[in-house]
This record gives structure tokens, C-alpha cells and sequence, in this order.
């Protein structure tokens, strides 16, 4: 009798065990998705190359609207915010050319460090959705998903004073950035990101740029250590 | 060891020199006039390797014999750190020779391209305008 008992316990002691993992692959079988993949790694320094003038990369101007045509003929290089030292801002921040960032990642959290002007980030990769009543920000409000090996970042909220790049295309607080991230190899990424801006451009429009892994550190940077250069300046439109 | 890493060091620094994209905080055309070259041979008086680009200080003896005191600006120093410039690639009273383009406010400034060091060694400065080998780039200032 105790050996039948103690038979019988190992029996439901046994179900207790696996049958937690019977139901768990039923399930998978029956829809068959597998478990989700790791997202890749994409921790490291990295830089994209230098892009003065977005346009040359994009093959044409922007499709501006009739104000957005009007404020890029008239905006002058002397009045870039990085003349005064102020942030760069998301997309251009990768655009920095020899300037590197780095990538720190987490679960919930993709986190760029520039280099440029020491700037940073924050990428909510936790499923949350973008903040209601956002007030402008340098780097607005990102949130981001994996798409397999891309990461789709999301970005609203960007205050105006930034500018797209050295040439003066400009943007409006209602920008929308649509960037994703591809790994195409341990050392390289595919960067492409989109610009919606319905005050500045009448359509969303696209480039693509080559990140590639750095096999240096990022370093110190402060703009105002030893400015000298602004009362040099002089403005090249009249 | 030590010898190999040194000779290892000064051919990245070369080749490194070669060719320098160049992210500045301002634009080179609001500053620099890129048909206004120029190439003046002195005496360093002073160096800053600081941010946002380093800035180094010449004695110019013009051909009336009056010296001027020269400044050059040149990349950000840890874009050139990277190349090989190290706070002491100059020093005072270093005779070197620099190429690079005036200012266009007519001030004894100028964006420095490269320096002919004491060894006989010319390198970038990381400014100057003239090698952004860079996305949308296709002119000194980056613009044309």
C-alpha cells in the first residue's frame, strides 16, 4: 500500500511538475509563433557620417511648403544653434560625423549618449505610448519598439529651435521623427529616418545613412569652454 | 616596445591627417573666407587645447619687420586628440608653419588646415574647411 502511495505521489508530483510546460508548448504548437527573439545588441560607439546638408543626401530640397521654402532661403549659418552652444537634437546628433555616440541598452531603456555637447537619448523601449500634452523638448519624446532587427524610435515633442543640419533646413514643434535602427552586422547599422512637418514640408520624406561601430570612447565636449569664435561671425545672406 | 608604439602612433597620426571631416559648432563660411588662403611661417607664443575647437598663437614677422601675433583655430581637440594632437604637439616657441584661410572679419584669425610641425611633419588641424569628405558635402564650407 505505501509503495502504491508513494507510487501515486510521484505520479502527481510529476504532473504538479511538467504539466505547466505541457500547456505552454500546446500553446505555442497550436499557434505556432514561437518565443520572441532577443532583439540584437546594439551596445557600443558608433558615428554616421557627416551630413552639413541633408539635401545632397536626399538628392533635392525638401518638398517644403510655401513657409517652409520661404524660412530656408532666408535662414542664415550664423544663426545655426549650435553657434550658441545649444543642443543639437535627435537626428542631427547622428549626423555628427566625427563626433561619436554611444548606445546603452536595456530592456525598457535605448539610451544615445552623444558626444556632441555631452547630450543624451532616452528611448522607452517598455511598450509605453507618447505622454498626452507634451511640451517641447531638445530631444522631444521618444518611445521605441523591435521589429525583429530594427528598432522603430518614435519621436514628438521637439521644441523648433533645432535645426535638420549646418545648411539651415529648419522644422516646427510638430515635427515627427520615424527612425529605425536595422543591424545589418556586429559593426554596422542601417539608419533611416523620416521627416514628417505638415507646417514645413507638404509630404513625409526620407534618408538613409551607414552607422559603423567605432572602436574608440567617447570623450569630454563643452561648447562654452572657450568660445571664441561668435563675435567673429558675419552673416553670408543679406 | 616603447620605440614600435611611438613609430606605430606618428604613422596614424600621418595617416589619420589625411583627410578630416569636420563638425564645428558654427558653419565655416559665416567665419572663414575660403578664397582668402594663406600660409604664414612664426614662432608659437601659446596653446589652447580646449573646446569647442583648440586654439593655437603665432609671432608673424611681416615684411616691414613689425610682428604680429596670429590666431589659428583648429578642429575640436578630442577629434584631433584622436588623430594624434596631444596638448603639447605645440609648444611655445615651436617655428612652424601653418596654411589655412582668414577670417572675414579681417582680424588676425584664421581657420588652420595643417601645420608643418618642428620634425618636419605636416598635419591637419581638423579645421580649415577643405576635406569634409563628408554626406552632403562638396564644397570648403560644407554648403555647395
Amino acid at each position: 500500500m505505501k509503495k502504491y502511495f508513494r507510487s501515486g505521489a510521484t505520479c502527481v508530483g510529476s504532473l504538479l511538475i511538467f504539466f505547466p510546460f505541457a500547456i505552454a508548448r500546446g500553446n505555442q504548437a497550436a499557434s505556432g509563433t514561437p518565443q520572441a527573439a532577443a532583439p540584437p545588441d546594439l551596445n557600443g560607439v558608433w558615428s554616421a557620417p557627416f551630413t552639413p546638408d541633408i539635401s545632397k543626401v536626399l538628392g533635392h530640397q525638401p518638398p517644403f511648403t510655401p513657409y517652409g521654402a520661404a524660412r530656408f532661403a532666408k535662414e542664415d549659418e550664423i544663426d545655426d544653434p549650435l553657434t550658441k552652444c545649444l543642443p543639437i537634437g535627435p537626428a542631427r546628433g547622428i549626423q555628427a560625423g566625427i563626433m561619436p555616440f554611444q548606445i546603452v541598452q536595456t530592456p525598457a531603456v535605448f539610451t544615445i549618449l552623444f558626444e556632441n555637447q555631452h547630450t543624451f537619448r532616452i528611448i522607452h523601449t517598455d511598450g509605453r505610448s507618447h505622454p498626452k500634452d507634451l511640451d517641447p523638448t531638445w530631444f522631444g519624446d521618444s518611445i521605441g519598439k523591435w521589429e525583429g532587427d530594427t528598432l522603430v524610435v518614435d519621436t514628438i515633442g521637439l521644441d523648433d529651435r533645432t535645426w535638420l543640419d549646418t545648411a539651415g533646413h529648419e522644422h516646427s514643434d510638430q515635427l515627427h521623427l520615424v527612425e529605425r535602427f536595422q543591424k545589418v552586422d556586429n559593426d554596422n547599422i542601417k539608419w533611416t529616418v523620416t521627416f514628417e512637418d505638415p507646417k514645413f514640408f507638404t509630404e513625409p520624406w526620407s534618408i538613409t545613412l551607414p552607422i559603423a561601430r567605432q572602436n574608440t570612447e567617447i570623450m569630454s565636449y563643452s561648447c562654452e569652454e572657450n568660445e571664441k569664435d561668435r563675435d567673429h561671425l558675419v552673416r553670408t545672406k543679406k | 616596445m616603447r620605440t614600435m608604439s611611438f613609430v606605430a602612433l606618428g604613422l596614424a597620426f600621418l595617416v589619420l591627417s589625411v583627410s578630416t571631416p569636420v563638425l564645428a559648432h558654427h558653419g565655416f563660411s559665416v567665419e572663414f573666407d575660403k578664397d582668402s588662403p594663406l600660409t604664414l611661417t612664426g614662432t608659437v607664443t601659446k596653446m589652447e587645447f580646449m573646446n569647442p575647437h583648440i586654439y593655437f598663437y603665432v609671432d608673424v614677422k611681416g615684411e616691414d619687420g613689425k610682428v604680429v601675433n596670429w590666431a589659428f583655430e583648429g578642429g575640436p581637440p578630442n577629434v584631433i586628440y584622436r588623430q594624434g594632437w596631444r596638448k603639447d604637439t605645440l609648444k611655445p616657441g615651436d617655428v612652424v608653419t601653418v596654411k589655412g584661410f582668414r577670417a572675414k572679419d579681417g582680424t588676425h584669425l584664421a581657420a588652420c588646415s595643417t601645420v608643418k610641425l618642428p620634425d618636419g611633419r605636416e598635419v591637419s588641424a581638423g579645421s580649415g574647411g577643405v576635406s569634409q569628405d563628408a554626406y552632403g558635402s562638396g564644397g570648403a564650407d560644407g554648403k555647395k
